[in-house]
């Protein structure tokens, strides 16, 4: 036996191991695709095998185990699965819009996968959302990265393992308007009613996260001599506002104005964090190489805005001056339908910024991987990387592409000759039929069976309050 | 010693509203009481030839039941009837245990209603704990009220225990086994407060408002009044020197649960709550009971794995408004139309979609209508609670979810045995055997008959003869005068 031999053994074996380790996993092998692999070009006529829910091969007339999938690609484009940054989909409430900061709650309590927006989003290749605390508050609640696995009922079986935890900021008139004016849900106004106040939340809660550290750190060195030593009192906002300070959680905030941009930089830099995303950051290209410099994310929209005051001053060139002054530059949805499209929507920001085909698909996989911290799973097609991928009918930058199949981990959960007209998980036993058809535009986005509690119905009168998106 | 004091304090304030109910109470039904007068009416019955369930399952055909005192003294064929007994003729009559409800309001008047928004508060991102609906402190003994509609209610169809809460939002307070019988809140009580009630119910307009904060909430209510708790037994050792330990009734009612002294019965609806309180139990470990169980049905594995003890809801979910005058056959073969691979071009033909979805809705609720039944399938043993449930839909409502394939001995396993062991209360309740309390059900025909007739309940002895709520099909009308109690037994 000589060493070739033994070495092939050996990897047998350890493949055996792998594939018997999930062996519940499916495994599939996609042929004669065009890959579009994101951080290694366009491969032509290419295989690709994902085993035991990661992509354990990329290349012509792959041996595939005996028992997988066969799907033939020919004429057809490969691409990794779309990650979100931005969404609200698989949730049974998104604005505690009770406080201007609520750092301690978290959108993890309350996944919902029963939510059809799920499937709606695998529809449109999307694999990976950041599924986000709304806006209502200058310091919302922390996000959750889900996975797509649309069918489960276990909310935790939605969760992205590993994806680091991140917490959702907003600039701006939202939490002014929620918080800063007399009446708002049937109680006095508080801070911040202006952008000044704003910053005067958020610098005050740093301020406090960091006491609150200094006191627990300071406590924990007492306590190892004196058993007798006094913790303090227990906080779970300042927790939060802790670990953000410890570098522990991403920031994603929510900002549109220039001004308001640089000044949340300012407030992090003083504090030493350096983890921030600005999302929708209309005016963003104002200081792109302030933000570059900074380090700073940006996820955004192609070409959405006017919606409000602050949103007037915006262009279509946004995201490609963001990416070529360097910034790790995403576009999101924001929308339980716009994420049905992003492909659309990124094609938009490469014709009006002249990007590459690359570049512009890099801005719906890659970039907001790289900003979600899960770059090293999902966002591009590499061998050890999740078998998260789409197969389209067309280039997924035509505005003809349409999504056909869609994988996570390998396990085929969106397949466009086997779509159903009704894909629900469940109905209401007792809601009024025409409550369902508001979901046929998708357009209403968090319809689970009324079960999801906008907060402002909750003072009992009609809000126009409506921050999850913008 | 501080705790013995914080644990004076909230006997002080029981003792007063105790105090309070008294001085409520006329003085003759308290001399009534007390009267060493020779008593009119024997406090010894038997029923004799009677067919007994003393367990579901165990049945004896034919035989006599004594009790004496409120406490079952013989059960068997052959029984010799003491020479004091009152005789009842148990011929074509049965005798059951009377049903335990698991988690209730029942026996606590219900407080009006709040219309309208509510009350504007300075800051709602900081409300008092009232206003959040943050009151574990609460303690259901001191509003517990003989006379309240809810009491002869649930006893006419046969309740005679209940596992009490008062109303409220996300931790509305202490529980208590109550018996339906008494003339005062105290003599109702069973026993002592054993559990803290939780809900995912939101306060309106403040802080904390949606489910993610009230779990937010929950740990940081938790995870202070640990801190407290360890506080305290450092100042019970040794105050000398150290600054007291801060206090407020709500994280002091915490602390039994934290020592694991106090169960939580949290409220879970659904699949989400359940995980959710599932989630919050094994992350801070506590001694959890999941009841209220509506749609769970997607859950059964993670409470087989879990093994926490439940209770599912007795209520049903209402018809949908298009099926409400259509009859049975006709629905069953709307159901039997589902397809789960409808092609339809929407904007075409949203009457196809419409009628599916309708077929889909009916699958929902027979799934809702079968979800005892599958709890049974999966060798959960469950309770019943009737928090939230009108009380005059239950006999129908557990005739549904008999139809729905739950048999009859689950049925009642879940309203006497299984609730009894949720609760603690096998030794002294949910059989009719020896030894227990005469808390005891006699109908005229099977139990879950729809034709059935319940002709006395039995509550710790005392005697109530129903007289015409009668066929179990007949919604309850609450009228007290259709039932008279046997005062002196």
């Amino acid at each position: 036996m000589n060493t070739k031999t033994v070495y092939s053994v050996g990897q047998s074996l350890l493949l055996l191991l792998f594939v018997a380790q999930f062996a519940t996993a499916q495994n599939v092998v996609i042929r004669n695709a065009t890959v579009l692999s994101i951080t290694n070009g366009t491969l032509e006529n290419t295989d690709v095998l994902i085993a035991g829910g990661i992509i354990t091969e990329i290349g012509t007339d792959i041996r595939a185990p005996r028992g997988t999938q066969e799907v033939d690609a020919t004429g057809k484009f490969l691409m990794p699965g779309i990650v979100d940054a931005h969404s609200h989909i698989a949730l049974s409430s998104i604005n505690e819009g009770s406080s201007p900061v609520t750092a301690e709650v978290s959108m993890e309590d309350v996944v919902n996968p029963y939510h059809l927006g799920i499937y709606r989003a695998l529809a449109g290749g999307v694999t990976t959302s950041h599924t986000m605390h709304g806006s209502a508050n200058v310091i919302g609640g922390q996000n959750e990265t889900i996975k797509h696995r649309w069918g489960v009922t276990d909310p935790d079986d939605l969760r992205f393992d590993g994806a680091p935890r991140t917490i959702k900021f907003a600039l701006g008139e939202n939490p002014t308007r929620t918080h800063g004016r007399r009446a708002s849900g049937g109680t006095g106004a508080i801070v911040p009613s202006t952008r000044m106040g704003v910053e005067q939340v958020l610098r005050s809660s740093f301020e406090n996260g960091k006491r609150y550290m200094e006191a627990w750190d300071d406590y924990h060195l007492k306590v190892a001599t004196d058993s007798r030593a006094i913790p303090p009192v227990y906080n779970g906002r300042l927790e939060v506002m802790a670990d953000i300070i410890r570098g522990n959680i991403l920031v994603h905030c929510h900002s549109y104005r220039a001004d308001e941009i640089l000044m949340l930089t300012r407030v992090l830099a003083d504090y030493g964090v350096r983890n921030i995303t600005f999302q929708h950051a209309n005016e963003a290209f104002k200081v792109a190489p302030e933000l570059a410099a900074f380090g700073a994310h940006a996820s955004v929209f192609s070409d959405w805005w006017s919606y409000k005051f602050e949103v007037y001053y915006s262009t279509s060139y946004n995201a490609a001056i963001l990416m070529r002054n360097g910034i790790v530059t995403s576009i999101n949805s924001d929308s339980g339908e716009l994420n049905r499209h992003l492909f659309h929507e990124a094609g938009k920001s490469q014709r009006y910024g002249g990007l590459t085909d690359d570049e512009a698909l890099s801005m719906i996989t890659i970039n907001p991987a790289i900003q979600l911290g899960i770059q090293d799973r999902v966002g591009s097609i590499e061998i050890g990387k999740d078998g998260d991928v789409v197969i389209f009918d067309s280039h997924p930058l035509s505005v003809y592409a349409i999504p056909e199949m869609t994988f996570v981990e390998g396990k085929k959960y969106f397949d466009r000759f086997e779509d159903a007209d009704d894909m629900r998980m469940e109905v209401s036993p007792t809601a009024e039929i025409g409550m369902y058809e508001g979901q046929i535009t998708g357009r209403d986005r968090f319809n689970h069976d009324g079960e999801i509690i906008n907060f402002f119905e909750l003072f009992g009168q009609e809000t126009t309050l409506n921050f999850e998106d913008n | 010693m501080f705790h013995t004091f914080h644990r004076c304090r909230t006997y002080l304030t029981l003792l007063a509203s105790a105090l309070l109910i008294l001085a409520a109470t006329p003085f003759d039904a308290l001399a009534q009481k007390d009267s060493p007068d020779i008593p009119t009416v024997s406090n010894v019955v038997a029923i004799q030839g009677v067919r007994i369930i003393q367990a579901p399952g165990r049945v004896i055909e034919s035989g006599t039941v004594v009790f004496r005192d409120g406490v079952i003294e013989a059960v068997g064929r052959r029984v010799d009837i003491p020479y004091d007994a009152s005789v009842i003729d148990g011929s074509d009559l049965s005798v059951y245990a009377g049903f335990i409800d698991a988690l209730t309001n029942v026996g606590v008047p219900e407080p009006k209603q709040q219309t309208g928004a509510p009350p504007s508060v300075p800051d709602r991102s900081n409300p008092t704990f009232e206003r959040a609906g943050i009151t574990p402190e609460k303690d259901v003994r001191v509003l517990l009220d003989p006379s309240d509609k809810s009491v002869g209610a649930h006893r006419k169809i046969g309740f005679t225990t209940v596992h009490t809460v008062p109303y409220g939002r996300m931790l509305p307070g202490m529980t208590a086994i109550a018996l339906l019988t008494g003339d005062d809140a105290a003599s109702m009580i069973y026993s002592d407060a054993t559990a803290t009630m939780f809900k995912f119910q939101g306060a309106r307009g403040v802080y904390p408002g949606t489910p993610m904060a009230i779990m937010a909430k929950f740990r940081q209510l938790y995870k202070e009044a640990d801190r407290r708790n360890h506080l305290e037994s450092m100042y019970r050792e040794d105050p000398v020197g150290m600054v007291r330990p801060p206090y407020d009734p709500v994280h002091s009612a915490f602390i039994p649960v934290i020592e694991g002294d106090q169960r939580v019965f949290a409220f879970t609806d659904d699949a989400l709550e359940i995980h959710r309180a599932l989630n919050l139990k094994e992350e801070l470990g506590i001694d959890m009971v999941l009841t209220g169980l509506s749609a769970g049905f997607d859950a059964i594995d993670r409470i087989s794995e879990t093994a926490v003890p439940v209770a599912l809801t007795l209520g049903v979910p209402e018809k949908p408004k298009w099926a409400a005058k259509i009859k049975k056959d006709s629905l069953d073969q709307i159901l039997g139309s589902y397809t789960d691979d409808t092609r339809t071009a929407t904007f075409r033909d949203v009457e196809a979609e419409r009628r599916n979805l309708e077929a889909k809705q009916l699958i929902s609720r027979a799934r809702y209508l079968g979800m005892p039944a599958a709890y049974e399938e999966a060798g959960i043993a469950f309770a019943f609670t009737s928090y939230g449930v009108k009380t005059s839909e239950i006999r129908s409502n557990l005739r549904e979810f008999i139809e729905g394939g739950l048999s009859e001995d689950a049925a009642l396993a879940a309203l006497t045995t299984n609730a009894a062991d949720l609760l603690g209360l096998s030794a002294s309740m949910g059989t009719v055997e020896e030894g227990k309390i005469a808390n005891l059900i006699v109908t005229a025909g099977d139990l879950f008959d729809k034709e059935t007739k319940i002709k006395f309940v039995f509550v710790d002895g005392h005697k109530y003869e129903i007289k015409s709520p009668s066929k179990s099909d007949d919604k309850d009308k609450d009228k007290d005068e259709d039932e008279r109690r046997d005062k002196d037994r």
